[in-house]
Order: C-alpha cells, then structure tokens, then sequence
C-alpha cells in the first residue's frame, strides 16, 4: 500500500494571522500580473526563435537556406516556395495529402481515446485475476524499439493482403496498441479518488455506468491530452504510411514532405519548409483550440470525510 | 477493496463474506471485457512480433534468407564491438543529462500557466509548438542553423565572451545540442503536467490558505503528493521514451550518427546495423539487450514508487 | 542480340493468344499477358523528387498509351526511405514488379535470388556501350539494366578561381599537381574559401586510384583486392593537406550538410560524380561551373568508366515477366523518354536515347563531359560485393575520423579492414 504524506485537510485552527486574498491591492495584483507576462514573454521569445527562423526560411530562396546562411532576414522574400509546396507532388495535389493526414489522424484520436480509456479504466478500476500480470506485459510493450517489430508485422499484414489500406496504421489505434496512452490514463484514474466508485456502488451502479458517468466526465484534462498527442503523432508518422502505402494518392503529408529533399537530387529546402510550416498550421489550431478543455474537473467537495 | 497494480503477480485474499465473492466474478467479467480490445491488439499485433525477434536475436538473418540459428553469438559479440559501446555511452549521457532537465523545465513552467491569468491559450501553445516541430523533417535545418558557426547560439555566447564556434561540427558539442534539442521540446510533457495540475481539486488549496499555509507548504504538502502519479509518468515515459531516441538523431545526423559518432544513439546504431547492413539479428540482440536494462530500469521506478508517489483511487 | 522483330512478333503473338484464351472462358489470371480491355497491371517505383515525380508520370503516360494492354501503378519515396520500404518488403517477399535501383544494392539483392534475371526476358540492349553492361551482371547473369550513365570529374567554380587570380586548370594533372592546386586556393582563399573536400573519402575515388595503378577492387571470389599498404598510400595522399586550408575542415562541412561544401560557396572544387551539376548549380546560385577529368599519375590511364547513376531491375516474384520487360525496355531505349528526362537521371545510357534527345545548358556540360573523356574510358567494374553499402559508408565515416584527428592513418587503415573483413567473413 502506499505510503505517503497525504494531503492537509482542513483543521479547526487557531486564528494565526489568515491570508486575505481580498486583501491584496490591485497595484500589487498589476505588479504580479506584469513581472509573469515579462518573464513568460521573455521565455516565449527565446523557445520560438527557431520557429521564427523556420517561418522566415519558408519565404526566402533556396540558396539562402542553410549552407552557411543563417540570417532572419532576406531581401529576396517571396512566396515561391509555398506555390511550389501547394503544386503537389507527382500529379497528387497537396490538398489529398491534408485530407489523407486528417483522415488517419481523426482515426487514430478516435479509436485511441476510446480503446485507452476502456482499457485505462479495466486496470486502475477493476480488480480482476490477472490485472497485475496483464499491466507488466503492457509496460513491456513500450519496452522494444519499434525497428525490430516492423517486419514481422509487415508480414503479417501482407499475408492479410492488407498492403496498401488505411487498415495497418489505424488498427492498432483502435486495440489500444499505444501503451504511452494507456499508462497515462491510468495514473490520471489512480489519482481520482476511490470514494468516487463506493459511492456509486451503493446506489447500484454497475462498472460500465462508473465508467461512463463518473471516470470519463472527471478525466477530460487526461482525455483532451491524449487527444492532442494522438493527433499530434498520427500527424506526424512517417515509417507507418512509408512502409504500408503504396499508392502515392494516399499518401499522408510527412512522406510528401521528405520527397522535396532528396540527397541524390537537388534539394529543395525552402519547399520544404513551406510545407511544413503549412502542416503545422492544423495542428497547432487543433491544440489552441482543444488546450482550453484541460480545465478543472468537477470538484470533489462534499464527498470526503 | 482495490489494490494498486504492480508488476507481480498477487494472490487475492480469501472472500470473507458471500457478497464480496459474487462481485469477484463480476468484476473478472468486466475486467475482462474492458480489457477486450487490448487483450486483441496485444495478441494478434505485438505478441507475435515481440517473441519472433526475440528469436530472430539468436541467428544471422538478413532478411532474404532463411535466418540462421547461432545461439548467444550476437549478445557476446556486441560487448566487443565498439560503436556499440560508443552507442551506449552516447544514449546514457542523453539519458541521465537530457531527461531531469526536460523534466524539471516542464514542470516549473506548467506551474508558471497554471493560474488563471490572461492569455494562457497562447502561452500554452507558444510553449508547446517546438514539439510540433521537432517531429517534422524541417528539425535538421532549423536546429543546425541555430547551432552553426556564427548562428544565433554562437553569437549569443559570444556576447558573453563564450567563443565556441559552431557546435554542429564539434563532435565533442553535438551531445549539448541533442539535449538542448530535447529540453526545447518540453511542451509535451509539460501539457502533462497542467492537465494533472487541473485535477487537483481547488477546494484542497482553499482550505490550506484559510489555514495559513504559504505557497511553498502549499506545493510541499498538496500539490507534489496530488501530482505524483503524473510527475512518475512523465518520468518513466520520459526516460524510456529518451533511451530510444531515433527519429531527430536520424534526421540530424543524415543517417549517420556522426560527427565521429559523437550522435550514434543505441536505436539510430540498431536500425543501421539491421536494415543498412542487413544484419537483423543483430539488431534485435540489441533491441532485446535494450528491453531487458530498460525494463529492470522500469521495475526499479515501480519499486521506489511507493515511496512517494500518492493514488487517492486507492484504497486507504 | 536480342531481334527486335522477333521480339515483336513473340509480343502480339502472345497477346493474341491470351486474346483468344480468355474469350474461349479460360481465366486469363495466370497474369502472363493482357489486351486492352482487360490489361495487366505491373507496379513500378522509383526514389527522387517531386521534379523526378513528374518527369516519370509524364513517361509512364506515355507508355501506357502506347502499350494499351498494360497498366503501370507508379509509387515513390525519398532515397532513404526507399530502401526501408525494400528490405520490409523483400522479406515479407513481395517487392514490387519493376524498380529503380542503385549499384550499391544490386548484389545484395541479386546475389539472393530477390531479382529477375534479365536474361530470360527480352530487352534490347543493342545501343549500349558495351563496356557498360557487365555493371549490371553477377555470375554472367544480368540483374540490372543502367538507365543512365555518370562518371567522375572535377567541378570547379571559373568565376571563384578568377577571383583569386588563379588559372583555370585544363584536366592533364597528376596528384602532386593537384593538391599544389588546392593549396594555392586555400592559401589565397584566407579562410573564406577552400580548395575541395578530402577527396580521399569518397570510395569511387579511390577505386578509380587503384585502376590507375592497375589493381582490381574485388577479386572474382567476393574477397577485397587491394592490400593495407594500398590504402595507406591512399589516405597519405592528402596527408599534407589535412589542416590546411586546402582542404574544408570537418567541422565546417559538417555544419553545412545536407548541402556540400561545394554547392555552399565555401569551396572551388568538389571531385564527385557529374550528375551532380544540376543540384550543385541550384544550391550555389553560380553562374557556371565546369567539369574536368581527375587527376592521374599516368596520364594515359585515367582510371575512369562510366557508372550507372541507376538501373532497372524487376522483382524476381514478379506474374508479369514481358509486361516488366517491355516497361524496362521502354525507359532505357526510348527517345521520347529521354526527351523528359533529359540528363535528370543522368547521362542515358542508351545511344538511341541520347541521338532522340536535345541537351541543352546544364544537360549539354554533362554530355559533352562524357563524350571528352569517351577515349579514356574503360570496362566498368562488375557489382560491388555484397555489404558494399556498409563499406561505402564506413569508408567516408573512418576518412572523416581521420580528418577529425581521432585516428591516424595507419589507424584508419586498420578500423576499415577490420570492419571489411567482418562483413566479407559474415557474407561468406
């Protein structure tokens, strides 16, 4: 069992001189207010830099990328590189290859959420012959590098003749392969607490209501989270889409893009990074728009004691 | 009662009353339901895979002809090749130097968005975009040019009288640089953190105010033990996840692991040594080598867990 | 020789037959041949970019409106990737019908039955440089047809060299020559700009060395040719060099990849394949570079012969053997293919490409490279052995170790036998 300080809960006290928030005046609430955003603007400037760079690189001409040039600054912007991003690649528009990430990456939230928390919930919620056992094995997963497993589970999508289908890289998705989703969702409902669970035993909820009136709606910040990743990583998955895809019509954006530099061509780097720069775009929509949802769940006052 | 999961096997204790016995079996049932599409997934997809390379590790394949048995033959000759060592030592100080600073990074600035002030949807994603781009292929670009001969990093030290050139070339500063490169990306463990940071009910933070608790009791007494089970998350998936560090080493290094194999990570030697040299039994003798220290890594955090980390899900 | 008109008439012969098969109800699905209701489909892939991507629709378009009765599903990937894609592939044992292919994979995949042997299906090789040919065959068994040449040269920058006031150089130089050359520029170049790269480790270069010096990299039994004392001389040819500005230091051509040192402007000379020119002028934005044979100790041996900058190969699993073939010998021997690709993959290899196609600018410097230096050429060599593509690479990585001052040369010459025998010992 764990042992640990367990959290302070409200004593009758002794009336030592309290913390009156209301106290505060506004100067110093401004004073507080100001030094954060300095500070925190501070740090945003340092970490964005090099995606200032890489936006800056997106508008100038090939030559002035890279090499021994490393300048923000460019007489010769333009938007060149976006119109040769936006051309496409071998007759396949770029807009197939947005519309072929979206799909994959809808897939892969869609099934991970599901599949994880279900999943998440068995282990930390169910005590059930075995859980310990299954939970180790589940770690281990995470434990193999992936470059050994490729071919085996090559081999046994092509004896599936499922070459060249969505199926391969959305599968896993759906049967909880991710075990990075599942621990994380399984330490988020470790740390709810276990008084949650009795109290809706007693009025006669069986797991599945638990699960679903009680865990999910208490678990947003842990589900927006893995939502955000799985996108993220579907996003960006380059091995899955090279290794399964054959026909260039459904291919996703990150085999397009390696396609612009190729060491025994010419390269072209500022296409590239134009491309890139327009596939981070969605994503970072997705995540300013999806981050809000990790607020406070619901409190818990009333259920202790 | 619920019990935490470990990873060893515990016996269940003798039902003491008729009522706890039929929910046993009723939670064996849901457990086994819930557990369903894992128990596929893990069966059909992983399983299979795992153990045929953890046999392919015991032979000579090269993907074409049938693979050839050899016995220990691999794991022994890995201890004398040298890029292996070298691959080990490169991956242990990315490890060891890489990981508490990404970790600490993310966890002050977690707590520094944690509040309600203006603006926190554009400093999250500020602060999360560099994870978006160090997954895309542009990385190598964009962080060479930073790191070059007179790129922003060189000239910013040189402002303080620092003059070390380009770290890029300099095999002896490529590793300060994957590691910057790592701590840069912060934003995603540290979006980790603010969600678990959420869940910990305000009204504990309330009742310590009126209690006259100041913020150091505060983070000592309330947030650290309420964000335990995610602060060992963070850093077990964080060490795991830094142990196997592939894709902007690849991408950095061409494929190649240079200068002078100062960035030749484990899983970047693994891939060359199992698809460009079409060696794959030898590549998964060191993935399984891999598995088995990352794995009694693993069980040692389990282990020290209990010390300080806190379920509230678990029973009391 | 393969005759044309034979080979014609074997193809609508067979076609018909297949014609008259499937109209009697017999299912034409032993995938021999098709007809133009109901074609074959072949799958062809290729590495490169999306300016390649363009250029081989365009070809396969044009091949399917003249072949009606087969159909080409094309698919690509960057050159890394390629060969992920390959290996998974071949071991799951389903590699696609025809591929691009480089020399530094054939044998590995050759040698182990992975690839079709040539020889069995009929493909016109008449207009081939003879001594090209044996590049694409193990054994006497022919696994790859070149589709295009390349050989080595000497880049140089005219306007850079005008600048430090040093001559053009005209191509009739020897070694000791040549490195008095890249010192002077990196001596008037005061660190702004270098001679070259340390030429001594691109593998070809050496290879070309030691045909000038009349030994064989690979012995007919797969075994290294050449001795430790061989390649010390090698590596001591640049000894002076190292340090100087004479040669770009390693860190600095670290610091610039994936562009060279040469298309960077930091450079005036690069000695590399002359397919290059193209990326090489797109990355430096110069106005004109030019070509000129490599250096050799015996001016009337140059060493050289041409490579195949790619071949065409075609799966040894594959159900459409003359649907392959047909495809293969289109994009080698067409002159409206050579039209579209004009020198993007290379000089082609095949002379009735070449008379079909105008060269122009760029195009026309490679070209006329090779047709200079026609005289000099010789046999090209047979594949490299098996594992060649880790040697290749261990090759450049020990030079660079060399040129980071972490071995000496008698170091560097033992870590590459020591790995060469290892891989010659595994693939025994």
């Amino acid at each position: 069992m764990t042992t640990t300080a367990t959290p302070v809960t409200p004593t009758s006290s002794s009336p030592a001189p309290a913390y009156n928030p209301k106290s505060e005046s506004t100067t110093a609430k401004r004073i507080k207010s100001a030094i954060f955003h300095i500070i925190a603007l501070a740090l945003v400037a340092m970490v964005l830099y090099p995606a200032l760079w890489m936006i800056t690189s997106a508008f100038k001409p090939n030559s002035e990328i890279g090499g021994a040039n490393n300048a923000l600054w460019s007489n010769n912007f333009s938007f060149d590189n976006f119109a040769t991003a936006m051309e496409g690649i071998g007759g396949v528009s770029t807009l197939t290859f947005f519309t072929n990430s979206l799909i994959l990456a809808v897939g892969a939230v869609v099934g991970t959420v599901l599949s994880a928390s279900i999943s998440a919930y068995a282990f930390a919620r169910i005590n059930f012959p075995g859980r310990g056992l299954f939970f180790g094995m589940m770690i281990a997963t995470l434990l193999l590098p992936f470059h050994v497993v490729i071919i085996p589970q090559y081999i046994v999508f092509q004896q599936l003749g499922l070459v060249d289908t969505y199926v391969p890289l959305l599968i896993g998705k759906f049967l909880a392969a991710d075990a990075f989703f599942v621990f994380l969702m399984v330490q988020f409902m470790r740390g709810l607490p276990a008084e949650l669970d009795e109290a809706a035993r007693i009025d006669g909820a069986g797991h599945v209501r638990i699960f679903g009136s009680i865990m999910l709606p208490l678990m947003k910040p842990a589900l927006i989270s893995t939502s955000i990743f799985s996108f993220i990583w579907s996003w960006n998955d380059f091995l899955g889409p090279l290794l399964y895809l054959n026909t260039p019509e459904k291919y996703p954006l990150p085999l397009a893009l390696r396609l612009f530099v190729d060491q025994t061509q010419s390269s072209d780097y500022g296409a590239m990074i134009a491309m890139s720069v327009l596939a981070l775009l969605p994503v970072l929509v997705f995540f300013l728009v999806f981050q809000r949802y990790i607020v406070e769940g619901v409190s818990t006052q009333g259920l202790k004691g | 009662m619920t019990q935490s999961p470990t990873l060893s096997r515990r016996t269940a204790s003798a039902p003491s009353q008729p009522r706890k016995s039929r929910r046993r079996g009723a939670d064996a049932r849901a457990g086994y339901t819930f557990l369903l599409p894992w128990l596929l997934g893990f069966i059909a997809l992983t399983v299979g895979p795992m153990i045929s390379s953890l046999y392919l590790s015991f032979t000579n394949y090269n993907l074409f002809d049938a693979p050839k048995w050899i016995g220990f033959d691999n794991y022994t000759t890995l201890f004398q090749d040298e890029r292996f060592l070298q691959s080990v030592g490169v991956t242990l100080q990315y490890v060891v130097f890489g990981t508490p600073l990404k970790l600490a990074a993310a966890l002050a600035i977690a707590m520094l968005l944690n509040s309600k002030r203006k603006g926190q949807g554009f400093y999250r994603s500020a602060f999360y975009a560099p994870s978006l781009i160090g997954a895309s292929v542009s990385i190598a670009i964009v962080w060479k040019a930073m790191f070059g001969d007179s790129g922003p990093v060189d000239q910013g030290l040189s402002f303080f009288g620092i003059n070390l050139g380009g770290w890029v070339g300099n095999p002896n500063m490529t590793m300060g640089m994957m590691i910057l490169l790592t701590v840069w990306q912060f934003g995603a463990p540290m979006v980790i953190f603010l969600a678990g940071l959420k869940q910990i009910p305000t009204d504990l933070y309330e009742a310590a105010s009126m209690d006259g608790a100041g913020p150091v009791r505060k983070f000592m007494n309330i947030t650290w033990p309420m964000l335990s089970p995610v602060i060992f998350f963070n850093l077990l998936m964080e060490t795991i996840h830094a142990f196997q560090i592939f894709a902007s080493a690849y991408i950095i290094s061409n494929g190649e692991g240079g200068p002078a194999g100062s960035t030749l990570f484990y899983t970047l030697y693994l891939y060359l040594r199992g698809f460009s040299d079409f060696r794959m039994g030898y590549a998964s003798a060191m993935a399984w080598l891999l598995v088995i220290v990352v794995g009694i890594i693993t069980l040692i955090f389990f282990k020290t867990s209990k010390s300080w980390v806190h379920y509230s899900g678990d029973a009391k | 020789m393969i005759d044309r008109r034979k080979f014609l008439t074997t193809v609508a012969l067979g076609t018909a037959s297949a014609a008259f098969l499937s109209a009697c109800g017999q299912s034409s699905s032993s995938g021999q041949a098709g007809t133009a209701d109901k074609p074959v489909t072949i799958t062809y892939t290729w590495w490169g970019n999306d300016d390649r991507a363009e250029r081989t629709r365009k070809a396969i378009a044009l091949f399917e409106s003249k072949n009606p009765d087969i159909k080409v599903n094309g698919n690509f990937s960057d050159f890394a990737g390629y060969w992920q894609k390959r290996a998974t592939e071949a071991a799951g044992g389903g590699l696609p019908d025809v591929m691009q292919w480089d020399l530094s994979y054939l044998r590995d995949y050759g040698q182990r039955n992975q690839l079709l042997d040539l020889g069995t299906v009929k493909i016109n090789t008449d207009a081939f440089e003879k001594s090209l040919l044996p590049s694409g065959q193990i054994r006497g068994k022919t696994y790859g047809i070149p589709t295009s040449t390349n050989a080595f040269a000497v880049y140089y920058d005219p306007a850079k060299l005008a600048s430090l006031g040093i001559a053009e150089p005209d191509g009739s130089w020897n070694y000791k020559e040549f490195n008095a050359f890249l010192a002077e520029v990196g001596a008037k170049g005061n660190g702004t700009l270098f001679g070259g790269t340390d030429y001594t480790g691109i593998w070809w270069n050496f290879n070309i060395w030691l045909r000038q010096n009349n030994i064989k990299a690979f012995t007919d039994e797969g075994k290294l040719g050449f001795s430790k004392d061989d390649l010390k001389k090698w590596w001591n040819l640049t000894a002076d060099l190292r340090g100087t500005g004479a040669i770009v230091g390693e860190d600095k051509a670290t610091q610039l990849l994936p562009k060279s040192p040469f298309g960077s402007n930091v450079t005036a000379t690069e000695v590399t394949w002359d397919n290059f020119m193209a990326g090489y002028l797109a990355d430096s934005g110069a106005k004109e570079l030019k070509l000129v044979p490599v250096p050799s100790d015996d001016q009337d041996n140059l060493g050289l012969f041409l490579k195949p900058s790619m071949l065409m190969v075609a799966s040894a699993k594959t159900k459409y053997k003359d649907a392959a073939a047909r495809f293969i010998d289109f994009m080698v021997n067409d002159p409206e293919v050579g039209q579209i690709f004009k020198t993007s993959r290379g000089v082609p290899a095949s002379k009735t490409q070449r008379d079909g196609t105008t060269f122009e600018g760029t195009d026309k410097l490679v070209v006329d490279y090779e047709k200079s230096i026609e005289k000099y050429l010789k046999d090209a060599p047979e594949p490299p052995i098996v594992g060649f593509g880790t040697l290749e690479s261990t090759f450049k990585r020990v030079t660079q170790d060399l040129n980071y001052g972490k071995l000496t040369v008698d170091g560097a010459v033992d870590a590459w036998f020591k790995e060469a025998d290892d891989l010659i010992k595994q693939n025994a």
